[in-house]
């Protein structure tokens, strides 16, 4: 089995028998080392008018409120030097509060919501800062083993500002007995690292009497470059 | 301090609503250039069609420059956001872009994928694309024409991306 996890590798590796879905998509050849920066060039520039007002909130595109408790998820996007990435597109998605993706390959069995759809956008603003409106997605049962269930969790996916900056990661919460039994979360080999994907309760960020604050910090990798214009 | 990084994730089988963007096939560019189609099937270690893969591609402009900023549309230049079909089918209309050697990067994300695969197809002979110093790794290997598309007509290119097995695509260290 060639596996192809560096010592310092930070990230999942390809083939991870415990997601059985990597065992015939991982690749077996050795991956080809690029020179040094050939990913660390300007990426595209997302024009402004790609995300229009109100595509944060995932809550406010229904004839009335979705189901679920309603939170307010804020948080910084950074690099490695702990410095903001600036006006970069952030995009999630999500599962109803009952474990249900709007999506026609979901068959598990719990109930749509018409009032929530789970897909938001937005761009970091000058400090990195991001802010979207939802609510707290439900966990769901899976093919992977018996009695699997995934944790409850928010995808997100980063442009970042050069192609090396490139992340689709998941955010998870505090607590969740679930993150013990879960192949994808634990597929993150440093224990450390899997706790950065998840997120912080913080009230005061949340609206008094109306919605939980959640904070979830992303930390993209260095890179020299930005976008042309940005 | 690169060690806080937030790790990388499956995108999983559901992202399509929220990930697609409308056109996202189409590559635009700010100058006029050569209107290629490159398209092509993703297949599994099994060669099985990989029908739930979202695919992304940045390049060059015609121009043989960083693509420049969009005006006056919602899209960014240069770039590509696709995803494949029931059959693995992918498809994206693109200019050919400029350089010495017209390339395109690509990225490849699905359930099954911890993280992003990356890699890139060249829109070049396969003699040409040997000589790239990029790929000196690869100089004397069968592999290296995975990198490589195939002419399919006036303007058209196919190339095919396995990622596992028998003829399998090159794939870099991210």
């Amino acid at each position: 089995m060639n596996d192809m996890t560096r010592p310092d590798e930070l990230d999942p590796p390809y083939l991870y028998p415990g997601y059985r879905s990597t065992a015939l998509r991982a690749p077996r050849e050795p991956l080809l080392e690029l020179p040094a920066g050939a990913l660390d060039v300007p990426g595209p520039t997302v024009p402004r008018e790609f995300v229009r007002s109100g595509d944060n909130d995932l809550t406010a595109h229904g004839k009335s409120a979705p189901l679920g408790e309603k939170m307010v998820l804020t948080g910084r996007l950074l690099d490695g030097e702990g410095r903001p990435v600036r006006r970069s597109l952030v995009e999630i998605w999500q599962a109803n509060a009952s474990g249900r993706y709007a999506h026609p390959g979901d068959r598990h069995d719990a109930p749509l919501d018409p009032n929530f759809v789970g897909a938001g956008r937005t761009f970091t603003d000058d400090e990195g800062r991001y802010r979207f409106v939802t609510i707290k997605p439900g966990a769901y049962p899976w093919q992977n083993h018996p009695y699997a269930w995934r944790p409850q969790h928010i995808h997100f996916s980063l442009l970042g500002n050069a192609p090396v900056q490139r992340l689709v990661t998941q955010m998870y919460f505090p607590g969740d007995p679930l993150l013990d039994i879960d192949p994808v979360y634990n597929s993150v080999p440093d224990d450390a690292a899997r706790r950065r994907m998840i997120c912080a309760l913080d009230l005061e960020t949340g609206i008094e009497g109306v919605a939980l604050g959640y904070r979830f910090d992303i930390v993209l990798r260095g890179a020299k470059s930005t976008p042309l214009g940005i | 301090m690169a060690e806080a990084r937030t790790p990388s994730q499956t995108i999983g089988p559901f992202f399509h609503e929220a990930l697609r963007w409308e056109d996202g096939g189409n590559v635009t560019f700010a100058e006029p250039g050569r209107r290629i189609v490159l398209s092509g099937r993703v297949l599994d270690g099994a060669g099985a069609p990989v029908a739930d893969a979202m695919m992304e591609t940045w390049q060059l402009s015609p121009a043989g420059r960083t693509p420049a900023p969009a005006t006056g549309s919602a899209r960014p230049h240069g770039f590509g956001r696709v995803e494949t079909g029931k059959d693995g089918r992918y498809r994206i209309e693109t200019s050919l872009p400029g350089g010495e050697l017209p390339c395109i990067e690509v990225s490849f994300f699905a359930r099954g994928l911890l993280k992003a695969l990356r890699t890139r197809v060249y829109l070049a002979s396969e003699e040409r694309v040997r000589a790239d110093p990029a790929l000196h790794a690869l100089a004397g290997s069968p592999r290296l024409k995975t990198l490589v598309a195939a002419p399919a007509g006036a303007n058209e290119y196919r190339w095919d991306v396995r990622l596992q097995g028998e003829g399998e695509t090159v794939f870099f260290a991210a």
